[in-house]
């Protein structure tokens, strides 16, 4: 895999830590640490050529944004995972089909590998949304 | 607001100080009625219209979870009934379940002032008395449910009558409620293992407890304590063809408990349209062979003074069945083929099993409806004491409560029963006498069925249900002229005058004129307050505690409502039942 | 309130739809020091219930007084053509009464957060009605559990250990004597508190539901398997549903928020519905915000309908997907939003955010959040349950009383009195 980009569905959802830092606050490093994360399989890791804790850029149609790349053994190839949260919403559509609700768990994407790259904080995030960028 | 007022020359029904379509003046004071009112009181001219004290419901469902759940799962009975704000009152929507604020409004501009809800579960009180926050208007009293609780099975699986007193007076005051409902005994219960009980002495799964054991317990110690208003009974069996008999079995039972002195009646049978069907003459307990039971069951009320009841009258169109009677609910939804929307609402220990709910419409042309809508008609034109009787819909169950001109246009018109026959299905009257029937409710038998009877069975006929002196000064008139007018003949006129109350005065405070409500007030909420001896009380803490911890999925000091949700409404009616045994 | 000293009993924990009232909460000082029952995220809530607060209203991000604050407020909302009322689900519900009283009196939208978590849920019911549970009959008589595409361990981390497996009156031994099974698309932390784990395929959720009705009302069909499960392993799973003696359903956002959406529930429902011609079952829907619950019950008694309501033409409208907040600011068409207690910047799609971020925002929370980083009046809010009292509903319905157990910082005062200064206030303006 040499082009070190995998497609995969990422589904998002609930963590403890992102339950915990949200209690806690939103501007705070605990919860950048909990949201600003893609979880991913060995295999997936493997194929992008990364490591745990490696930064990588998520990208759909709508856009693409940094987050750390997180191995979950138990995910299978083909399925990623990012908390709830800015960094997975940053990527998602608003198309509700007229139900109110937006498709949080399944959204096609594409990874790749950036080792060392930047990751927004949540007050650059939101500053960037504000600029409408 | 206007403190003192003098209500004059208007022609007065108040049955309960014996007064007929007396030309009368009213006065009032301070939200009661008086002798005489002070100089300085606005004097309203009311010549040539009627007057009763405000209308009476002890059997509405208009707060809860169940009410909830159904506009929530039905907002189709609601859309296209919008209920708009103005600037002195709040918006809702005004379908089937009209929505809290619009709840009120509608029943002040029907000239009602009081109304019961009739099934609380007491874990979930807290939500009642914040829902009435938002219900304006009305004097309001809740009834909780003790019939498929656990901790009721075990003082009735001892026999200990005295300790089931002491839990149903500890709820009552921790909760705020006004009196003791008891629906389908056993079978709420029973329906947590998908069964029902039907017969007095079937088993309860797990108890050593029978419907018999349950209802009787209840009924005895609603008498030991003495509380103002008898066992509210919603019996098994209900909405079965052929349960008239169950129902009068059910009945005979409950003679057995001895009434405490104050008040020979020692249970109140609601919604009698849903429990007392007939069938044909050597026909089978189904819908296809139903017949009405009105005039079996108005032989047996004749005959047997022991209870009182109401009609629960089914008034055609959209309904909305809701009742504790959680296998009841089910086996409705199964009549429908499993097409409708069957909700079920299981309340941890005080209603395991359940409520349920299930949209449902009412034919004309259906035989099955057309017999049951005629069955408790027949059997309120064939009883002789009406005050053992009050007019009700068992709304939303039946239809809304705005039907009731709708009902009492029935009671008071044989043109409009030949009217409506002449539209329902045959069997109305094919199978019953309803035809023959002359007998047409006068004005004064109206006062009594919809005020002066509802506010003796709840046992708040002292302030209610009447205009004497002494009584609060909630106040009904009607915009027609009883001394010009015919009602019998002019049905319409019986629906444009009770659907919109000339005036409705609630507390002295006049909230509607010409059925539009441009007042709100709060509306204030009555509850019983049975005293226990020392001894009975320290002993039914103990055990509570012991108990709800045990069965309950939440803390015992979480359990009664608070005093800030109760104190700017809650008018509580200390009674003395320190002589309960501990 | 059981107060000894200064340690409270009984306590209501305001995090999750689960609102344990196992609590006990040591105050000390001015400082809430320990947190005894609770599960790690009560523990942040409670006792981290300091940090990262907002103590100082702003406007356009410059400190000014309380009064200020409401009168800027009250000029955005007083001046918008089309305000947007958001979130709700994590304060107590009389906040919420005076939200739809300002909806109703300015002509707004009023949404809660419902409309992104099991607003789908309402809809299912709509088809097919609720056949719902209780937790303590689940405690007392369920021999067989399933969640579905819901992970307690980290969205409710006491709802197995607090309220599942726990002996009840008639299942002596939740370990022997109660199943717990757990449905996902994938293995969560959840999985290793459970007795079975079936993985299903994403977006398989219906197919699955459908294929185990047709099973349980005995129809053959003729595939060798249904979303990645073998259809002998499905009808031995339906065979276990009939033959339960109670059974409860619990359902998450794998559910709700996935391909299907309402869809699944209405199936799910039907589902219990057709096992209750065999046995007892009932099905819950995992709430996640403390209150959302109370937010749809308050919403529904006062206007009648649960959430996405319009109130433009002077009565309550309701219409999901149209008057539902993400839809509403997707369209561009809210000219200013008040949002309280909840975070639509950190959890709205980005389209969603970038009208948000477009228009005149009022933020009420007790802490610096997303959504406060963008708007123009930001005013903070006491927190219900710890530093103000009110009414909350848990997600089978019960309704609790949350108790204050320590003072709000300095001039920090309830949603509900804030809301109450900005309707006194707009009345005057209106006039």
């Amino acid at each position: 895999m040499s082009s070190g980009s995998v497609k995969v569905i990422v589904t998002s959802g609930r963590t403890l830590n992102q339950g915990r830092a949200m209690e806690k606050g939103k501007i705070t490093q605990d919860y950048e640490d909990a949201v600003a994360l893609c979880e991913m399989g060995s295999t997936t890791m493997e194929a992008l050529g990364i490591e745990n804790g490696d930064t990588v850029i998520v990208k759909t149609g709508l856009g693409k944004i940094n987050v750390k790349a997180k191995l979950n053994k138990n995910l299978p190839e083909g399925m990623a995972f990012i908390p709830c949260g800015p960094y997975f919403n940053y990527l998602l559509d608003s198309y509700t089909q007229c139900t109110g609700m937006p498709g949080f768990k399944s959204l096609e994407v594409t990874i790749t590998a950036a080792r060392g790259a930047k990751i927004q904080t949540v007050e650059e995030l939101t500053q960037k949304m504000k600029e409408g960028i | 607001m206007a403190e003192h007022l003098i209500l004059k020359n208007g022609v007065v029904f108040d049955p309960m100080n014996g007064i007929d379509g007396e030309v009368m003046d009213i006065c009032i004071s301070d939200g009661k009625i008086v002798e005489k009112a002070p100089a300085n009181a606005k004097a309203v001219d009311l010549k040539g219209n009627a007057v009763m004290a405000g209308g009476v419901d002890p059997h509405s469902h208009i707060i809860g979870s169940k009410l909830n759940v159904a506009r929530v799962t039905s907002p189709e009975v609601n859309r296209h009934h919008p209920y708009p704000a103005t600037s002195k009152t709040r918006s809702g929507v005004a379908g089937i379940i009209p929505s809290s604020f619009a709840t009120g409004f509608l029943y002040s501009a029907m000239g009602y002032t009081t109304v019961v809800e009739p099934a609380l579960p007491a874990t979930k009180a807290l939500g009642s008395w914040e829902e009435i926050e938002d219900i304006p208007g009305l004097d309001i009293g809740l009834l909780p449910l003790f019939c498929n609780s656990m901790i009721t099975f075990k003082y009735v699986e001892e026999g200990d009558i005295g300790g089931l007193a002491a839990y149903i007076a500890w709820t009552l005051k921790k909760v705020g409620g006004l009196g003791v409902k008891v629906v389908n005994p056993g079978g709420t219960y029973a329906w947590a293992y998908g069964k029902n009980v039907c017969g007095l002495d079937d088993e309860v799964p797990e108890w050593d407890v029978t419907p018999r054991s349950i209802m009787t317990g209840i009924a005895q110690a609603v008498q030991d304590l003495g509380l103002p208003h008898q066992m509210h009974f919603h019996p098994t069996n209900l909405g079965r063809p052929g349960n008239v008999h169950t129902t009068m079995q059910q009945l005979d039972a409950i003679k057995s408990v001895k009434p405490s002195g104050k008040k020979k009646e020692v249970v109140h049978l609601t919604h009698m349209a849903f429990d007392c069907l007939g069938v044909v003459e050597e026909g089978m307990a189904n819908w296809k062979d139903v017949a009405s039971g009105g005039l079996i069951f108005a032989d047996y009320y004749n005959k047997n003074k022991h209870f009182t009841t109401d009609l629960g009258q089914i008034t055609f169109g959209q309904s909305m069945t809701m009742t504790g009677d959680g296998p009841f609910q089910h086996s409705l939804y199964l009549l429908t083929g499993g097409k409708a929307k069957w909700s079920n609402i299981p309340v941890d220990v005080e209603l395991p099993g359940g409520a349920g709910i299930v949209p449902f419409t009412f034919e004309p042309k259906s035989p099955a409806n057309a017999v049951q809508w005629v069955g408790s008609l027949e059997f309120a034109l064939s009883i002789k004491d009406l005050w053992r009787l009050f007019l009700s819909t068992d709304h939303p169950n039946g239809g809304p409560f705005l039907k009731y001109p709708l009902l009492i246009s029935w009671l008071m018109s044989k043109r409009q029963r030949d009217i409506w026959l002449e539209m329902v299905h045959k069997f109305a009257v094919e199978r019953s006498t309803i035809a023959n029937i002359e007998r047409e409710y006068s004005l004064n038998d109206i006062a009594i069925t919809t005020r002066a009877a509802p506010a003796k069975i709840l046992g708040m006929d002292k302030t209610k249900g009447h205009l004497g002196v002494g009584a609060d000064a909630d106040v009904a008139v009607y915009g027609f002229n009883p001394e010009k007018t015919d009602l019998g003949k002019n049905p319409d006129l019986i629906l444009k005058h009770f659907a919109q109350a000339q005036f409705t005065f609630k507390g002295g405070v006049q909230v509607s004129k010409n059925g539009i409500v441009a007042k709100q007030i709060h509306s204030r909420v009555h509850t019983t307050h049975p005293k226990l001896n020392e001894a009975l009380s320290a002993r039914i803490d103990r055990e509570l505690e012991e108990m709800m911890s045990k069965w309950f999925s939440h803390s015992f000091s979480n359990y009664p409502v608070p005093a800030r949700y109760r104190e700017h409404l809650e008018i509580p009616r200390v009674i003395d039942s320190t002589s309960v045994q501990a | 309130m059981t107060e000894v000293g200064n340690t409270f009993k009984d306590i209501v924990c305001t995090f999750c739809g689960c609102l344990c009232d196992d609590i006990i909460i040591e105050v000390d000082g001015e400082k809430i020091v320990k947190n005894t029952n609770g599960c790690a995220i009560s523990k942040e809530r409670f006792v981290g219930h300091m940090e990262n607060r907002c103590l100082q209203p702003t406007v356009k991000g410059n400190p000014v007084t309380l009064e200020k604050a409401i009168q800027r407020a009250v000029e955005i909302i007083a001046s918008s053509k089309r305000l947007l009322i958001y979130g709700l689900s994590s304060t107590e519900n009389d906040a919420q009464r005076e939200a739809y009283r300002l909806a109703e009196i300015t002509g707004s939208v009023v949404d809660n957060t419902t409309s992104v978590c099991h607003g789908p849920t309402i809809l299912g019911a709509q088809e097919s009605g609720e056949t719902t549970a209780a937790l303590a009959e689940v405690r007392h008589r369920a021999d067989l559990v399933i969640y579905w595409g819901a992970n307690p361990a980290a969205a409710h981390p006491r709802h197995i250990p607090h309220y599942i497996r726990q002996p009840g009156e008639y299942i002596k031994d939740p370990k022997k004597d109660r199943q717990i099974w757990l449905v996902d698309v994938r293995e969560t932390t959840t999985t290793r508190m459970v007795d079975r784990f079936l993985k299903i395929n994403p977006a398989t959720d219906l197919e699955v539901i459908q294929t185990l009705r047709a099973l349980i009302r005995g129809t053959k069909l003729d595939v060798t398997e249904v979303g990645g499960i073998d259809i002998k392993e499905l009808e031995e799973i339906a065979t276990a549903m009939k033959t339960a003696k109670y059974g409860v359903l619990f359902f998450g956002l794998g559910l709700t928020q996935s391909w299907g959406r309402h869809r699944n529930i209405d199936a799910a429902i039907r589902l219990i519905q057709d096992l209750n011609a065999h046995t007892k079952w009932g099905l819950m829907p995992m709430r996640g915000h403390y209150n959302v619950s109370g937010a749809n019950k308050t919403s529904t008694w006062v206007t009648g309908y649960p959430y996405a309501i319009d109130f433009a033409r002077g009565y309550p409208r309701f219409s999901p997907g149209e008057y539902t907040a993400v839809d509403m600011l997707a369209r561009g068409e809210p000219d200013a939003m008040l949002n309280i207690a909840a975070d639509p910047v950190a959890h709205f799609p980005r389209a969603a955010v970038a009208h948000l971020a477009s228009i005149p925002v009022i933020n009420i929370d007790p802490k610096f959040n997303m959504t406060s980083q963008l708007a123009e009046v930001n005013i903070p809010a006491a927190i219900a349950g710890i530093e103000c009292d009110g009414a909350a509903t848990r997600m089978d319905g019960l309704p609790l009383y949350l108790k204050k157990v320590i003072d709000p910082p300095d001039g920090v005062i309830p949603d509900r009195d804030i809301l109450r200064m900005m309707i006194k206030s707009l009345e005057k303006v209106m006039k």
